[in-house]
């Protein structure tokens, strides 16, 4: 029962979470934290109230309110999105950063520039979120080409967003 | 660079996801998400009705707020504890309060990520090694720990197996898929160790979980995280205090409580567990499950990037495969026109520990790594049968004849400096006092190091006189001292003490290398020899892994006449760089031991040039005339350069020469056309090592001293072209392109006709034969380029 109902409900959570903000990591991020709360306050669930459904989207909107909060309690962020991309190796990038539209620009044109192998290990690891293992079957290759291909494809990605957005 | 890495990555995967195209969460992680959801409901009963679900977390966040310090790492437990199943968070903020130094309580800040299929590998990785212990060790690994000690010494018993077995080669790609489920216990805090070059101290933490589908043996995870600030002194348990007791005042619930009790209420600790991940330089330091706070982390993937940094350099080994090798590649000098710089200034170098490792390599069956070759220390590694001087310190020996190697490169002379320095009879070497710093760790048991080591020791006891001293520290998990500086007289006991140590435990040469220098110190006496002697295999994991803190030390002490020999023992995981940089520091050298005909070169038949260095700070400066020489390039010494300007400057560090000590110096020179008079003036310039007195003299050489042909210089002379091109070629030098073994060989197996069973030479012979099967074997191609100009 909790798994069908999960697997309805992950994708509405998840597309909620992306149109308030365009950030997938932090969708899922949001998504796996309501579905850990509805999982942990089962007991609060009380179907007088209304439809499981509409309790869990409770749950969400409430992490909704929460990071919100927290976001209010954090400077917002300004200027063109390059310097942020220049500090890539030093600090997080601000959640504000990933969710511009121009970040997702730039971010597919600087995927388009590396090699094709680059690319899908990249996509495989981080939009797919595959392992190292299945990667490296998927691809023919060990699993430490996979290790050293994706440590090699970060480097390039980050020379061509540095380009891109500095562009 | 661990963090730059951490942060790299953890943008990269931010970023890329935002190129995925739907709305929709990929199938893995919707997958996942339910999956660890299920197992969830399975694994917990309902908690108890709370007022929404919403409520708690609020709790939780303005917490975060509000206890930043305590609060944060009990979320971090739960996070932790839930990402194996719900890859609930991948990163986040940890911070705690330690009570450091002389009780000063630290506030460690820092921040983790977990990418779950890292947490699982390391459980696999657990899981195995948990197994192979568990055959070998029922009682170490099952039985309660009632103390932190005990548990520390089972889990050293532990690393030490798990090296030994090689174990970290073996875990097996299916199980990485293994899952962890709940529930979970937190264990302990597990330990620190420093990455200097990013002022980083990494911390770990154990955790205990269960395999699926599997009722027992529980799975250890171990998390590795970066926190800012601590010292390294902390590591002893007594001075590990954490801030679980303020966050025990707190009144939590939800995910907080659950942590806590598991923590707090898991009775039947469990005992610090070792899996022996590759990343780790490990040290289990504290087992103290009720103040543990409980901060797991990232999990050990392999290595930065998923793949180990550029080997060598001071990149510590923290976060290297225990097996790296640590070269540091310092480039190749390039052609200097006279006209820009006509001086070529540089420190003498007399080690000879590259050659031997690449030996060992060679022998082996393997080309070395690039980075290993350092053309200098092959030079250096020959006799060329200098005269000593009788009167001076040093003399200075030229010699040049034209020299054909590789292509690209036409009327190129070879030029030969050699720097003898002058004998000390064995009856007229100051006494000598000596302090062993032995490494005892795990990792020398490997192939008998400490074996070796004894050998060495009971080699040059022999060769003391009675007025000798010897004092002796080691340093495994924690450096100590073990006998105090005795006389030879006391011969007998010296050697008992030496045939005492054992090999186990991690790695803390820090306080290995301070305790001795202390020792030292104390028994520190004006005219004689005072020595310390690192015996190592050069892997640091505890405490300032990176040279640059123990190099601060060793510099000063020098200073105050207490001068390092850095020894290293056993191939593998012989961490080069480091040794040769504290060789250097100390005002002493480095050597490497591999095999007891070495330790006979450099303890019996040297013993008075190892221990009595008659020169310091020798600096040589060469001023080619422009007038005859268009340019010039050193061969090697490229990490002995010392900028021309300072050749005078007595403060500025040159190198330490050895009573009978030679230093040769190569250069490939190009001449104007038919040009006379002086090629080149040396200027030597060095301290007396007793009287400190400052002695500089220059030794001219004219171009009508150039030996005709190749053919016509000495034997001694072709010996060092030899070497040099060989080294040259295996360190796939630029001005070695074109060149090929088989030249080098033939001109070889001539001279060691010549040099009539020379022992070193027909070792030489058999090393290059060896070097070109094994091109020949990985199909380097020598690379053909345009014939340049000149």
């Amino acid at each position: 029962m909790w798994g069908e109902f999960l697997k309805r409900e992950i994708p509405q959570l998840y597309g909620m979470f992306m149109r308030r903000w365009p950030n997938p990591m932090l969708a899922e991020e949001l998504v796996q934290r309501t579905v850990f709360d509805a999982v942990r306050g089962r007991s609060s669930y009380d179907p007088s109230r209304g439809s499981p459904e509409g309790w869990i989207f409770g749950i969400a909107r409430n992490n909704i309110r929460l990071e919100m909060r927290k976001r209010a309690s954090r400077g917002s962020v300004d200027g063109d999105i390059s310097r942020y991309i220049e500090a890539i190796d030093s600090k997080p990038l601000p959640d504000e950063v990933l969710e511009r539209k121009e970040t997702g620009t730039v971010v597919r044109a600087a995927l388009n520039r590396l090699e094709n192998k680059e690319q899908t290990v990249l996509r495989a690891k981080y939009i797919e979120g595959l392992s190292a293992y299945k990667i490296a079957r998927q691809m023919g290759i060990t699993e430490k080409a996979v290790h050293s291909l994706l440590y090699r494809a970060r480097i390039s990605l980050r020379r061509e967003l540095k380009r891109m957005a500095a562009v | 660079m661990k963090s730059k890495e951490n942060n790299l990555e953890k943008n990269i995967s931010r970023l890329v996801k935002l190129a995925g195209d739907s709305n929709e969460p990929s199938e893995v992680f919707a997958d996942s998400v339910v999956k660890n959801a299920l197992a969830e409901l399975k694994g917990t009963k309902a908690g108890p009705k709370r007022e929404g679900s919403g409520k708690f977390t609020k709790v939780k966040w303005t917490k975060i707020v509000a206890y930043a310090a305590s609060i944060i790492i009990v979320s971090g437990v739960v996070i932790a504890l839930t990402v194996p199943r719900l890859k609930l968070v991948r990163d986040g903020k940890v911070s705690w309060s330690q009570i450091g130094e002389k009780g000063r309580a630290d506030e460690v800040t820092g921040t983790f990520s977990m990418p779950s299929d890292a947490s699982k590998k390391v459980a696999a990785r657990g899981q195995e090694a948990y197994k192979r212990d568990k055959i070998e060790n029922t009682n170490a690994a099952s039985g309660p720990v009632t103390s932190a000690r005990q548990a520390e010494s089972s889990v050293e018993q532990r690393e030490d197996r798990a090296n030994g077995a090689g174990l970290l080669a073996e875990y097996s790609v299916t199980q990485a898929d293994a899952k962890v489920i709940p529930p979970v216990e937190v264990v302990t805090a597990a330990r620190r160790h420093a990455e200097p070059s990013v002022g980083l101290d990494m911390g770990s933490i154990g955790v205990i979980g269960k395999l699926e589908g599997e009722k027992k043996p529980p799975v250890p995870i171990l998390g590795d995280m970066p926190v800012i600030g601590g010292s390294d002194k902390a590591i002893d348990k007594k001075d590990q205090s954490w801030s679980y007791a303020k966050a025990e005042k707190e009144e939590v619930r939800g995910p907080e409580a659950l942590a806590l009790k598991s923590l707090g209420g898991s009775a039947g600790r469990k005992p610090a567990f070792v899996d022996t991940p590759r990343s780790f330089g490990l040290d289990i330091v504290v087992e103290e499950t009720k103040r543990a706070p409980g901060v797991v982390c990232r999990p050990a993937e392999p290595g930065p990037g998923g793949y180990p940094m550029a080997h060598g350099g001071t990149t510590p080994p923290n976060g290297e495969d225990v097996d790296a090798m640590f070269f540091k590649n310092y480039g190749v000098n390039p052609f200097v026109d006279t006209e820009d710089d006509r001086l070529s200034t540089f420190a003498t170098d007399v080690d000879t520990g590259s050659y031997t490792i690449v030996r060992g390599y060679l022998q082996d069956g393997h080309l070395p790594p690039e980075k290993a070759v350092r053309v200098e220390e092959f030079v250096n590694y020959f006799k060329y049968n200098y005269p000593a001087p009788q009167e001076d310190v040093f003399e200075v020996y030229a010699e040049a004849a034209p020299w054909k190697f590789g292509t690209g490169r036409k009327n190129s002379y070879l030029l030969r400096l050699g720097l003898k320095a002058k004998r000390v009879s064995e009856e007229n070497r100051k006494p000598a006092i000596l302090t062993f710093v032995i490494d005892v760790s795990g990792s020398m048991r490997r192939e008998n190091r400490l074996g070796l080591v004894k050998k060495c020791l009971r080699m040059l006891i022999e060769r003391l006189r009675p007025e000798d001293r010897i004092g002796i520290a080691v340093y495994g998990s924690r450096g100590r001292k073990v006998m105090e500086h005795k006389g030879l007289d006391e011969k007998d006991e010296i050697l008992a003490v030496i045939e005492s140590l054992h090999a186990s435990g991690s790695t803390f040469a820090e306080e290995g290398i301070r305790i001795g220098y202390g020792m030292a110190e104390s028994a520190y006496k004006k005219d004689y020899i005072n020595r310390v002697i690192l015996c190592s295999d050069g892997v640091a994991n505890v405490g300032q892994t990176g040279a640059d803190d123990i190099l601060e030390v060793i510099k000063k002490k020098a200073e105050k006449g207490i001068t390092l020999s850095a020894i290293g023992f056993g191939m593998g995981n012989y961490n080069d760089v480091l040794l040769e940089r504290l060789g250097d520091k100390g005002n002493g050298h480095y050597v490497y031991i591999d095999t007891i005909a070495e330790a006979r070169r450099i303890f019996e038949d040297n013993l008075t040039g190892t221990l009595q260095v008659v020169a310091r700070d020798v600096k040589v400066q060469v001023d080619f005339n422009p007038e005859v020489v268009r340019s010039y390039r050193l061969i090697g010494y490229e990490n002995r350069d010392v900028p021309d300007e300072k050749f005078r400057d007595d403060k500025y560090d040159g190198g330490e020469v050895g009573a009978g000590h030679s230093v040769t110096a190569l250069y490939e020179l190009k001449l104007w056309p038919d040009k006379k008079g002086t090629v080149a003036t040396t200027y030597v310039r060095y301290k007396h090592a007793d009287t400190s007195a400052v002695t500089e003299f220059k030794s001219p050489m004219a171009a009508g001293d150039f030996n005709e042909s190749f053919g016509s210089s000495s034997s001694e002379f072709k010996l060092a072209a030899t070497v040099a091109e060989f080294a040259e070629i295996l360190r796939k030098s630029y001005w070695a392109r074109g060149a090929t073994l088989e030249t080098v060989l033939e001109r070889a197996q001539q001279l060691s006709r010549e040099f009539k069973g020379d022992a070193d030479v027909i070792e030489l012979v058999d090393l290059i034969s060896k070097a070109k099967r094994l091109m020949k074997k990985t199909d380097v191609k020598p690379v053909e380029t345009e014939e340049d100009t000149n």
